[in-house]
C-alpha cells in the first residue's frame, strides 16, 4: 500500500466527506477516491460506504484504521529521516518520566540517539503521574515514561515495555537489611515512606489495608523519600527492579504481590518530531528481558 | 475434540531439512512450499489467493527502482545500535534484504542463503543487511538460527517499508490462517498491526542510487543468490 493511499483514507475518516477531505489532502476528489480503491482492493473489501457528505467506515474501515494509522505515524518519520539526519541541525527532544521511573535502563537508548542526532537536545522532566499527563498534553514532553497512568485521555497511546514487581527496601543499616524475605508482620513497627507522587499509590495502599495498616510518612517525591529510606526514618515498598541499590537493601515482602508496567506514552495524531519518532521505535523494538507480551493498547 | 498440533511445529523438521538442502536458494523455498501444500492443501489456496490480490493491485510497483535513489533508513539493529544506510554504504555496496520475521520459515531460508553466501560477498568489499518488523530479540534469533554475520535491523511497524510502498496488510482469513497454523508475527512485531514487508531486495551502489532490484509479492519467491551475488560485484 502507499503512503498517500492510507493519508487519504484517514482524511476520510476524519471528515466523512469525500469531498472535505479531498480539499484537505489538496486533490482533486476523483484522484481520493481512485486512491481509496486501489487500497481497498489491496485489502480485498470496502472500507467506505460511499455518501457524499455522509460517507462512513465499514466495519472492516473501522478496524483497519487504527492499524494503518500507527504504520502510516512510523513511516513519516521515516521518510523524514534523510533530511534531518543528514542536516546535524538542533534536535531538540523532551521526555517525562514518571519521578518512580529509573532513569538507568533508558540511558543506553539516549546514548545511541545522541550519537545518531550529533544536534540532539535532551530536556528531561520528572513529575508525578498526573503532571506527566499534563505535560504530554501541552506538548512540554513529545514522550513520557511512567507506570500505569490512570488519566482518561483518549489521545494517550501507550506502548508497555516491561514489569517490575515492588519489592520492600530499608537502608544498608536497617535491622532488617540482609534478610531475604519478610513477613507483614516484621513491619509492625515499623513507618512506611509513601511517595504520594508514584504511579501506583493507591494499588500500594489498598496491597498495605488488606495486610494490616501501617503508620507512614508521606513524601511528594522519589528523591525525597530515598534520603529518609537511606537515614533509616521508614521503610517503603518500591518498583526497585532496574534502579540502582546503592545505600539500600531490597527485600522480598511476602504477602505483596504487586507489579507494574512500565510503558512509553505519546500522544496520539499529534507530528512527532524525528528524534521522538526514533527514540519510541528503538524502546518499543528493544529486548527488556522479562516479558515477551509487550502490545500496544490505548490508555484508559 | 482433540488438541491440533500447528502446522508450524508440524514442519519444522521439514523446514530445517529444506533450508540445509545444498541447493539453489529457490529450490529450497519452493521444497519447503511444496511441504505446506503437502499438509495443508488449503493454506496454499489462500496464499494463492492473497498473493494475486496484490499482483493485481500493483503492490510494491512504486518501490525505488533501479536508477533511482534508495531513500536513506536509521533503524536499530539487534543489539539496539541505530544504523543507517548511508554510513552501511561508506563501506562498499550492499544487498538490502526486507525480510517478513523470525516466525516466517521462508525468511529463515532467505536469511540462510545469505548467511552460506557471505564469504563470497565480503571478499569483494560488498555486504548485507536484513531488514525485518520483529523486535530486537526476535531479530537477534532470526541472526543466531541463520549463524548470520550481518546485522539484522527492526523497522517497526514496517514503517520504513510502508515509506517504500512494500507494506501489505495480511488481511483476515489470512491472518486466520496464521493464527491456528502457528505462524503469528504479532508476537515478534510487539503490535496487532498484521502488516508484513514485501520481502523485496535492493541493491544499492555506495551512490546510494538502486543498482538492481527483486520485488515479488509473492513471498515465497525470493531474489536467487547468484543475481545478487552478480549484481554486488557490478556495483560501484
Amino acid at each position: 500500500m502507499e503512503m498517500h493511499q492510507i493519508r487519504y483514507f484517514l482524511a476520510v475518516s476524519e471528515t466523512l466527506n469525500l469531498t472535505k477531505a479531498a480539499a484537505r489532502c489538496n486533490v482533486a476528489q476523483p484522484s481520493l477516491t481512485r486512491a481509496i480503491k486501489a487500497l481497498e482492493s489491496e485489502l480485498g473489501g470496502e472500507l467506505l460506504r460511499r455518501e457524499r457528505a455522509l460517507s462512513h467506515l465499514t466495519e472492516l474501515g473501522q478496524r483497519m484504521l487504527p492499524m494503518l494509522r500507527q504504520s502510516y505515524e512510523t513511516a513519516l518519520a521515516a521518510k523524514a529521516v534523510a533530511a534531518s539526519i543528514r542536516q546535524g541541525k538542533a534536535a531538540p527532544l523532551s521526555i517525562a518520566f514518571s519521578q518512580t521511573v529509573a532513569l538507568m535502563p533508558f540511558t543506553p537508548a539516549l546514548r545511541e540517539l545522541s550519537r545518531a542526532f550529533p544536534g540532539l537536545q535532551l530536556k528531561l522532566s520528572r513529575g508525578s503521574a498526573s503532571e506527566v499527563v499534563e505535560y504530554l498534553k501541552s506538548g512540554t514532553a513529545e514522550l513520557a515514561i511512567a507506570g500505569p497512568l490512570s488519566e482518561t485521555w483518549s489521545r494517550l497511546d501507550a506502548f508497555s515495555l516491561f514489569e517490575e514487581p515492588f519489592d520492600l527496601v530499608v537502608g544498608r543499616t536497617h535491622r532488617l537489611a540482609g534478610r531475604n524475605r519478610v513477613d507483614f508482620k516484621d513491619l509492625a513497627s515499623e513507618t512506611l515512606l509513601l511517595n504520594t507522587g508514584c504511579e501506583m499509590v493507591e494499588e500500594l495502599k489498598a496491597s498495605l489495608d488488606a495486610n494490616g495498616t501501617l503508620a507512614t510518612h508521606q513524601v511528594a517525591t522519589q528523591d525525597d523519600l530515598l534520603v529518609l529510606l537511606k537515614e533509616n526514618l521508614g521503610v517503603a515498598i518500591l518498583p526497585i527492579g532496574r534502579t540502582e541499590m546503592n545505600g539500600l537493601c531490597r527485600i522480598a515482602l511476602t504477602q505483596l504481590n504487586l507489579t507494574r508496567k512500565v510503558s512509553v506514552y505519546t500522544v496520539a495524531g499529534r507530528p512527532r518530531a524525528i528524534p521522538c519518532a526514533t527514540l519510541l521505535s528503538m524502546l518499543r523494538a528493544a529486548d527488556w528481558g522479562d516479558t515477551g507480551t509487550e502490545r500496544r493498547g490505548r490508555a484508559h | 475434540m482433540a488438541e491440533r498440533v500447528p502446522i508450524s511445529d508440524v514442519l519444522e523438521e521439514a523446514l530445517v531439512r529444506c533450508r540445509n538442502l545444498d541447493a539453489p536458494l529457490a529450490d529450497r523455498l519452493q521444497a519447503f512450499a511444496n511441504e505446506v501444500r503437502r499438509i495443508g492443501p488449503h493454506f496454499g489456496s489462500v496464499v494463492d489467493a492473497l498473493v494475486s490480490r496484490l499482483v493485481e493491485s500493483n503492490a510494491g510497483a512504486t518501490a525505488p527502482k533501479v536508477g533511482e535513489p534508495m531513500p536513506t533508513f536509521l533503524l536499530p539493529n539487534e543489539e539496539g545500535r541505530l544504523i543507517c544506510l548511508d554510513d552501511l554504504l561508506s563501506e562498499g555496496p550492499i544487498a538490502i534484504a526486507f525480510n517478513r520475521g523470525q516466525w516466517c520459515p521462508y525468511c529463515r531460508i532467505n536469511i540462510d542463503a545469505l548467511a552460506r553466501a557471505e564469504k563470497e560477498i565480503t571478499a569483494e568489499h560488498r555486504h548485507v543487511a536484513a531488514i525485518v518488523p520483529d523486535r530486537q530479540k526476535f531479530a537477534m534469533w532470526l541472526k543466531s538460527d541463520a549463524k548470520a554475520p550481518f546485522p539484522v535491523l527492526t523497522d517497526m511497524d514496517n514503517g520504513y517499508a510502508m515509506s517504500l510502498g512494500l507494506a501489505i496488510a495480511v488481511g483476515d482469513e489470512m491472518k486466520h490462517m496464521m493464527v491456528t497454523s502457528g505462524w503469528d508475527p504479532s508476537v515478534s512485531q510487539g503490535t496487532d498491526n498484521w502488516m508484513l514487508p514485501i520481502p523485496a531486495t535492493f541493491i544499492v551502489g555506495t551512490d546510494g542510487i538502486v543498482h538492481a532490484r527483486f520485488v515479488d509479492p509473492d513471498y515465497r519467491v525470493r531474489m536467487a543468490i547468484e543475481d545478487l551475488l552478480a549484481a554486488l560485484r557490478t556495483a560501484t
